[in-house]
């Protein structure tokens, strides 16, 4: 087991880590299929309002890739459509009323891997509606399947810092989760696992799985920042990565032919200790997080999630919420207070020496200046990143600079949006980057 | 509700909109958000944003620069009763000398505010804080004596050409602070050059002093001893009792204000370090060269350290990040090459007794070359990704 060293990174002291016990919610009324959280993506729509489904019944399907599904995560009637703006597609909601029925698939033998043909795994899991779960760097759209990549990347961590606990998940799931790691190996000769280093604890039945744990500085564990530390040369920058949950998931897909719908979720709010839930997948935002005060943010990630909209439900790629306070209140005399209780990368607030929990709030702690040059944005980046300088040369459109300055290892982890302290939204500008040279290329 | 908070309400619908002064919007907006932090809610990721924010980076420096100011004001006094021929006490110096430093403070920080909110009026945007700094810092390389119209034709073009042509404050290629002490520097070289200092303009006897910078020895005599026979010893020197620009004589409170901000990490330490470094080392060379026994080419590193306005221009000046490259590599370099043209330009060039500010200024420009070759240099260092 390797370890991952980060010189640069954040580790805020935050409140409302969740508990590692796990409760069952009972099922809900309604379950939903977002396509909100699906990068890139162009859906579509393959049902009707009113339409019977069942459990992984195609919804919907990547115009780009017709073969690449998205399945219905419960049996029922497709009760509503909801579109955006400019008839964008936003999410397939599902009323669970008929008893549980799956589209059913020849299940593969726990020893049979090996006589199935990798392109039929391939179309197998993509009619499943799991090959998703496979992204492909730098973009991190969905996997190309006539690619071989270099490597791929299991991180047992999820995006957020209170992600899921893998050790619940594992405790449950060790042999599907092996017998996916087994089928990785018909993709790529290297899979690397990554777990952080707090995680270890729990996870002892998986521990020699585990490749290289990364320290608990977000974002160590993020699959981006992983694979620019391990990367030794240009053909690695088209790796994949999956997380634990959705390997496990296509494990079980191929063990029993069936679409498992089953999800480990947080949900974490200052001053909180709420347990994991184990719930349905695309289950109803409003039940898991519970009650909560008006003026609050609900998102998949507080450092590089979505706002969830408290009438939807969790996405495919989900598995967090976090209530952040967003009442902002205009403090008198704020910018000079001492600041015993504020969180910051900064040394210009007492609290730094302090290394109790922070309550955080969802409010912008200032307003929007010109960029000072003080590489706050430099010093945070995780994968080695001068974002100020990648921002300016996307603002005065040499896209040639900002690639060689490395924009697409950045990792969308947040970290220069949150410190900068113009209030400059680094982490979009360097997204929107990435994205249109993407789509550019594509 | 606060009822401060109360009148802001109340009368934020006069200056936004087609308000009766909407033109005062800027003006408004900077009073209202001084005694309010605002804090709109976050929409795009991440949802969470640090607390620290550009009011609070540039009021640091303000309070890095009380130790400064408050000894400059004392020492103003002071130096204005030497001129007089008493000694003064502390409180009776440190009136003396508010009554000589605060109105060039007020002219400074007035007219730089009406360019200021001329300019974000017509262009639109919110004053930045950034010129809280500049009001305070340009004031603190003046020598007391200077006319206060002198203080307002600098600032004026401190801000305006130095800062306000390029965009405002974040676009600014040289410090706007010395580019105002510049304009005064040279188009009236009278008030700003080393020899005169008389403080107090009432006096009837009131004596010519010369800075430490224009000393020089003969006769014999090594600059050293010409220093300490003209009352600056080491020791003076660092502490900063002697005549000099408002804020620039006391190597020890430049040094507490800079302490400050590199320990809050308001200020880059590689820059002053960096300047240090370089002044030391260049100091050194010059010791070495045989011969110049009389001139400031064998004063020494220490010497050059706390006299002058170096000190006060490597923590202050040079530490401003807008015009100090934005690269760590290029930080040091730029600190260095300052130290070394600062003690190049006091030895060298008879023309200039102090090259402080012309080092900083001239490294002002080279800042995006540094930054330049060192990003060329950690490009080619990356595993290329496109």
């Amino acid at each position: 087991m390797e370890k991952i060293k980060l010189s640069k990174g954040f580790t805020p002291q935050l409140a409302g880590m969740p508990d590692t016990s796990l409760i069952q919610l009972p099922t809900p009324h309604t379950i939903g299929l977002s396509a909100l959280d699906i990068p890139y993506i162009r859906p579509k729509l393959l049902v009707k309002e009113n339409d019977p489904v069942k459990t992984g019944t195609p919804l919907f399907c990547d115009k780009r890739d017709t073969a690449i599904q998205y399945v219905s995560p419960g049996t029922g009637t497709v009760k509503k459509i909801w579109f955006g703006e400019r008839r964008q597609l936003q999410e397939v909601v599902i009323a669970l009323d008929a008893p549980e029925k799956f589209v059913q698939f020849d299940p593969v033998p726990k020893k049979g891997l090996g006589n199935i043909s990798k392109q039929e795994l391939i179309l197998r899991l993509k009619q499943g509606g799991l090959w998703q779960s496979l992204r492909q760097f730098p973009a991190k759209d969905t996997a190309d399947s006539s690619h071989r990549p270099a490597m791929i990347i299991v991180s047992l961590n999820g995006n957020d810092i209170f992600s899921p606990h893998p050790g619940i998940l594992l405790d449950r799931e060790k042999q599907a989760f092996e017998f996916g790691l087994d089928l990785l190996k018909h993709f790529s000769d290297r899979v690397i696992v990554t777990a952080r280093h707090s995680s270890l604890g729990r996870l002892k039945p998986i521990l020699s799985h585990i490749t290289h744990t990364v320290a608990d500085t977000y974002p160590a564990w993020d699959p981006g920042v992983v694979l620019f530390h391990l990367k030794k040369s240009a053909d690695e920058n088209t790796s994949w990565c999956i997380t634990a949950d959705h390997l496990v998931m296509m494990a079980t897909f191929l063990i029993t032919g069936r679409y498992p719908v089953e999800r480990i979720v947080t949900v974490t709010k200052n001053g909180d200790k709420r347990p994991h839930i184990l719930t349905r997948q695309g289950a109803p935002i409003k039940i898991l997080s519970g009650s909560f005060h008006p003026e609050s943010l609900v998102t998949t990630g507080r450092f590089n999630g979505r706002i969830a909209d408290i009438q939807g439900h969790l996405g495919f790629f989900e598995n967090t919420l976090n209530i952040i306070d967003a009442a902002g209140e205009d403090e008198l005399f704020g910018f000079i207070r001492p600041g015993t209780d504020k969180t910051t990368v900064s040394r210009a607030f007492l609290s730094c020496l302090s290394k109790n929990p922070q309550k955080v709030d969802a409010t912008l702690h200032g307003e929007e200046r010109a960029c000072i040059n003080c590489s706050y944005c430099e010093n945070i980046c995780p994968n080695d990143l001068m974002p100020s300088f990648i921002m300016k040369a996307l603002h005065s459109d040499e896209i040639e600079d900002a690639l060689a300055y490395g924009l697409l290892d950045c990792c969308r982890c947040g970290l220069c949006a949150y410190t900068c302290p113009s209030k400059i939204e680094l982490t979009q500008i360097l997204s929107h980057g990435m994205d249109s040279h993407y789509k550019d290329k594509a | 509700m606060n009822p401060l908070k109360k009148i802001f309400d109340n009368n934020e619908h006069l200056f936004t909109g087609s308000g009766k002064y909407k033109r005062l919007a800027s003006l408004f907006d900077a009073t209202k958000t001084f005694f309010f932090f605002p804090s709109p809610t976050t929409k795009i990721m991440p949802f969470i944003r640090d607390h620290l924010d550009l009011k609070r980076y540039m009021s640091f420096v303000l309070i890095s620069l009380v130790p400064v100011l408050l000894f400059g004001i004392y020492n103003t006094g002071f130096q204005a009763g030497i001129a007089s021929g008493e000694h003064l006490g502390l409180g009776s110096s440190f009136l003396a000398g508010a009554w000589v430093v605060l109105p060039i403070i007020l002219v400074s920080y007035g007219v730089g505010f009406f360019w200021e909110i001329l300019f974000a009026t017509i262009r639109n945007h919110k004053i930045s804080e950034g010129f809280l700094v500049t009001g305070m810092l340009f004031p603190l390389t003046l020598p007391p004596t200077i006319p206060l119209w002198q203080v307002a034709l600098g600032i004026s073009f401190g801000v305006v050409i130095g800062k306000e042509v390029f965009g405002g404050t974040g676009r600014n290629i040289l410090n706007p602070a010395l580019t105002a002490r510049a304009f005064v520097f040279f188009s009236y070289p009278v008030s700003l050059s080393g020899n005169v200092w008389v403080a107090n303009q009432n006096t009837v006897d009131g004596i010519s002093g010369a800075t430490a910078l224009a000393i020089t020895g003969g006769d014999g005599q090594t600059i050293t001893q010409a220093l300490s026979s003209a009352g600056f010893s080491l020791s003076d020197l660092f502490f900063g009792l002697v005549p000099g620009s408002i804020g620039e004589t006391s190597a020890l409170c430049c040094l507490l204000g800079v302490l400050f901000l590199i320990v809050t990490r308001i200020a880059n330490h590689r820059i002053v370090l960096g300047g240090i470094a370089g002044l030391v080392v260049t100091a050194i060379l010059f010791y070495l060269i045989p011969g110049g026994q009389e001139s400031w080419a064998n004063a020494g590193p220490l010497y050059h350290l706390c006299a002058g306005g170096f000190l006060f221009g490597i923590c202050f000046m040079a530490t401003d990040p807008v015009s100090a490259p934005g690269t760590h590599a290029g930080r040091w370099a730029f600190g260095f090459l300052i130290g070394f043209l600062t003690v190049t330009i006091r030895v060298v060039n008879p023309a200039f007794v102090e090259g402080t500010m012309l080092a900083i200024l001239f490294m002002n420009v080279f800042a995006p070359l540094l930054d330049h070759m060192v990003i060329k240099y950690k490009t080619s260092k990356r595993i290329p990704n496109v």
